[in-house]
């Protein structure tokens, strides 16, 4: 396998995402779309069933800055969450999410959205009291 | 990385031995398999004068399927997008491995000599482009004086 330049993945993942081609719970794209150097994206996720999350609906920042994929996007939580990854401000902290902590090149942003998710409806996770629904950071 | 292919390697070489006139493309020194390309606006188009950076990147399965390309230069376009990406029929269902690199870069400075607005890709150009064509051609030339000059791209 060679390896993608940053700019090829990013088209790659946006035409996945523009086209839904990925997973029904999450989606994600360009926050402008004539932003040439693709770095700034929204992210959604939809709280996963049978969690404190259910029918709620989360948004994200991730930030591909100039060394992705080789290093991990930052990525932030701007609807209010309560999750043992996420600071006060929203920040997912890479030290506590293991995709961010260990990333692998091959990863995307669909893999960290759907790996938040996991994480929202994880047994220990799932029944944690959440902020008010609709609230921001 | 995994060696690189004997066409890969024989396109490159080419390219720097007898380079198409108008159209630079240098493999990056990390990645043989990207390129960055420049292509002269041609003369008697609205991107006369300008020179556009490309960026070029031959997949894996290069040459079972198409290099992919994109203008990093903005440029007003009907069949090119706010994120530089082009709509050109050899780069998707027309490919055939019997083209190259240098076969798409020159579609490509043709495709700005003739531009396609009944297949579009940036569709708020295209409907200007069809309304009014010589206003179209008016602020195609202003993107090129003004975002494609060499002048400009340096200073960035």
């Amino acid at each position: 396998m060679s390896k993608i330049p940053r700019n090829f993945k990013l088209l790659e993942e946006l035409e996945k995402g523009e086209k839904g081609l990925g997973a029904e719970s999450i989606s994600y794209g360009l926050t402008n779309q004539d932003d040439i150097t693709m770095t700034n994206w929204n992210g959604t996720i939809i709280g996963p069933p049978h969690s404190n999350h259910e029918n709620r609906i989360y948004s994200l920042n991730i930030i591909c800055d100039e060394i992705y994929p080789d290093k991990p996007p930052k990525v932030r939580f701007i609807s209010k969450i309560n999750l043992p990854c996420v600071d006060n401000q929203g920040n997912v902290m890479v030290e506590e999410f293991d995709t961010l902590k260990n990333w692998k090149r091959s990863y995307t942003m669909e893999t960290v959205l759907l790996e938040l998710r996991k994480s929202m409806a994880s047994a220990s996770n799932k029944k944690l009291q959440q902020p008010e629904e609709g609230s921001t950071y | 990385m995994a060696a690189l292919p004997k066409r890969i390697i024989k396109e490159t070489e080419r390219l720097v031995s007898d380079p198409v006139p108008g159209i630079t493309a240098i493999p990056s020194e990390e990645n043989l398999r990207y390129f960055e390309v420049t292509i002269d606006g041609p003369n008697s188009s609205p991107y006369a004068n300008g020179v556009f950076h490309l960026e070029l990147y031959l997949p894996d399965d290069y040459p079972m399927c198409a290099p992919k390309v994109r203008f990093l230069t903005k440029i007003y376009h009907p069949n090119i997008d706010k994120l530089g990406r082009i709509c050109l029929d050899v780069l998707k269902d027309n490919w055939s491995p019997a083209l190259q690199i240098r076969t798409i870069l020159l579609s490509i400075q043709a495709l700005l000599g003739a531009p396609n607005p009944d297949d579009p890709l940036a569709n708020d150009v295209a409907e200007d482009w069809k309304k009014d064509e010589k206003k179209a051609i008016e602020v195609a030339k202003e993107w090129t004086e003004k975002y494609a000059s060499k002048k400009e791209y340096s200073e960035n």
